[in-house]
């Protein structure tokens, strides 16, 4: 039960909110929409389930053009955020009334409905109101009920957003263990990243309508190929570089080229890294990584697990703008407590693994 | 928490104020038909409702406001939902206009629907007569309690969010179905308290209903245009007795009204 999404652009009057989007889900992929407020994801979704119509595009679930179809041809389940469930009927009728609006006879309904209560485990809530349930509880019955008639594709928007930290880590993984026992093709939603990356088989990043970049967790984390991935999947650093042969120049620095950067050679590129790469040491003798070079640390602060450092590049001066860059660093409290790390101390600046970006 | 309980002299005669002005305005017109209907005995009140004319001019009220009230049901309930649900150029204007007959003298709506449809009105019709018979009285009727029911399902639709209908949608459920089975049941409270009000307002309207529809005794003679040829021809015990059934009604109306807003306050 694919989805496939074929150049689809949509507009409010003026403002085009979804351009050019195209996307193939394969089956039984949790596919998760990543992007800030007002970034489209939403919009996308709405367009899959037939809420919203396209104003051109195709979009095809498991190979039939529904395009032009209404929601209820489509075959889908959606979960909203705040839940939508039907206030004034119990948990039972809620998750029943996608099969009593196919007819289907009450034996039949009633079995699946026990079934599906047994898998979000809230079978003696049978015959309570929506609103004697917590929240979790809640975004629950919307699952069960999305899923009681066995949609093609599951859509779910901002899921857990209205929870709170703690139910919410659960409640994804219980979604995530359901998606992949029923075997059921997803989107999902959501600004989170740590949320995407927790049950994400692949992400695609979306900004402004468009379709940045889909990859999975890791490759988008480490080797994003647009700047605003790289910055908006965690902290990132960026010192400008250049590519010539197998080496890459920065400022006075060379470091070994990435393998699978050969189609940027002789360009102006972007060295990109995260916090945890960089190895700070005492003396360059003892540094880890490409050498980047001296730096001074300007910051420190404790964030429980992690120290975050902040380092000022000093050696790079008359170089190609690297000088002076401040770079985040991050590493376990205990390393830094092994290097005895105060501010305004000199260190050598390492780097472990990085990626190199287009400019 | 604010000291409610009144304490001091000054508050004691608000309060006076209030109740006494509530007992000459509301009670004592109240007791004042109870009283005056019941002066000649009851047997006089019962004699009365045998009257042909009477028994004619309170189908007539009946079904003419049941006719109006499910008009506005209907269409109070639609208008509702446009303004809420849709957005559209003029919609301001729209939802402006719903309260016209609120601020309108009823006998002018009476005038307009004889200029538009009377003998030489500009929609003067050929084959059914509309002025001085019964759709006349319909349209009037409609028109005075046109906002009630739309003024009171807006608030409730306003403060419903959208998204259990496009839940229900996605679910498979067809408008009808969503309508019927997700909306209906958030809406059916406020819905009725509109029919009551619109009910009441209806079957009690006299000055649009006297000028479209002339009064003629055995035809379009209604409730309360019998009162008023009642107390014209003197017969005192008659007209007060159709006002004792009409008291008696908004009575009931009351009761209703006050059960439906509970329900409402709960709900909300």
């Amino acid at each position: 039960m694919s989805i496939k999404i074929d150049h689809i652009h949509k507009s409010y009057g003026t403002q085009m909110v979804v351009r050019d989007v195209s996307l193939h889900v394969e089956t039984g992929e949790l596919f998760v929409l990543l992007g800030a407020s007002g970034s489209g994801k939403s919009t996308l979704l709405r367009l899959i389930s037939g809420l919203l119509t396209p104003d051109h595009g195709r979009i095809l679930l498991n190979g039939r053009d529904v395009t032009m179809l209404p929601p209820q041809a489509r075959d889908t389940g959606f979960v909203f955020q705040n839940y939508s469930l039907f206030r004034h009927m119990t948990v039972a009728e809620n998750i029943a009334f996608g099969l009593s609006i196919r007819r289907k006879p009450r034996i039949e309904r009633e079995r699946r409905t026990a079934e599906l209560l047994d898998l979000i485990e809230l079978r003696e809530y049978s015959n309570r109101l929506p609103n004697e349930l917590s929240g979790g509880q809640q975004q629950r019955v919307a699952l069960a009920r999305a899923l009681a008639y066995q949609p093609t594709v599951l859509l779910l928007d901002e899921p857990f957003g209205a929870l709170d930290v703690k139910i919410r880590v659960q409640l994804r993984r219980d979604l995530r263990a359901i998606q992949q026992r029923l075997g059921v093709t997803a989107i999902l939603v959501t600004h989170d990243q740590e949320e995407a990356f927790d049950i994400a088989d692949r992400i695609g990043v979306i900004e402004g309508g468009e379709l940045l970049e889909v990859g999975t967790p890791r490759a988008l984390y480490e080797r994003p190929r647009h700047p605003f991935t790289g910055a908006f999947l965690g902290t990132a650093n960026l010192l400008q570089a250049q590519r010539n042969g197998a080496v890459v120049h920065v400022g006075n620095a060379h470091l070994p080229a990435p393998p699978d950067t050969e189609h940027l050679s002789g360009q102006a590129v972007s060295l990109f890294f995260r916090p945890e790469e960089i190895a700070l040491s005492s003396s360059p003798d003892t540094a880890e990584g490409a050498m980047l070079g001296a730096g001074v640390i300007e910051s420190l602060s404790f964030a429980g697990a992690v120290v975050r450092i902040g380092v000022r590049l000093v050696t790079t001066e008359e170089s190609n703008g690297s000088s002076g860059a401040l770079l985040q660093a991050a590493m376990t409290s205990a390393q830094a407590r092994a290097l005895s790390l105060t501010v305004g101390q000199q260190v050598w600046v390492g780097v472990r693994a990085y990626h190199l970006l287009e400019r | 928490m604010r000291e409610v309980t009144p304490r001091s002299w000054p508050a004691f005669v608000v309060i006076g104020i209030v109740l006494l002005y509530a007992f000459v305005m509301l009670i004592v017109p109240f007791a004042t038909v109870i009283y005056s209907a019941l002066r000649d005995g009851l047997q006089a009140v019962v004699d009365t409702f045998t009257d042909a004319n009477l028994q004619h001019a309170l189908l007539v009220t009946l079904v003419l406001t049941v006719i109006a009230v499910s008009v506005n049901a209907l269409f109070g309930l639609i208008t509702a939902w446009v303004l809420v649900r849709q957005r559209f150029r003029g919609r301001k204007l729209f939802d402006l206009l719903v309260d016209v007959p609120f601020v309108f003298a009823t006998p002018i709506a009476g005038f307009a629907v004889l200029i538009l449809f009377g003998r030489e009105g500009w929609f003067s019709p050929t084959f059914v007569p509309i002025v001085f018979a019964y759709p006349a009285i319909v349209l009037v009727k409609i028109f005075v309690a046109l906002p009630f029911v739309t003024r009171e399902v807006q608030p409730v639709l306003e403060s419903l969010s959208p998204e259990p209908e496009d839940a229900a949608y996605t679910i498979g459920a067809n408008r009808w179905t969503t309508f019927r089975r997700v909306l209906l049941p958030e809406i059916w409270t406020a819905l009725l308290y509109g029919i009551v009000l619109t009910f009441a307002r209806t079957v009690g309207e006299f000055g649009a209903v006297s000028v479209v529809g002339g009064a003629l005794e055995g035809y379009t003679e209604s409730a309360t245009t019998f009162i008023f040829r009642a107390l014209k021809d003197r017969n005192d015990t008659a007209a007060y007795s159709v006002s004792l059934l009409l008291c008696a009604l908004s009575v009931i109306i009351l009761l209703v009204m006050s059960r439906l807003r509970t329900r409402i306050a709960h709900r909300a």
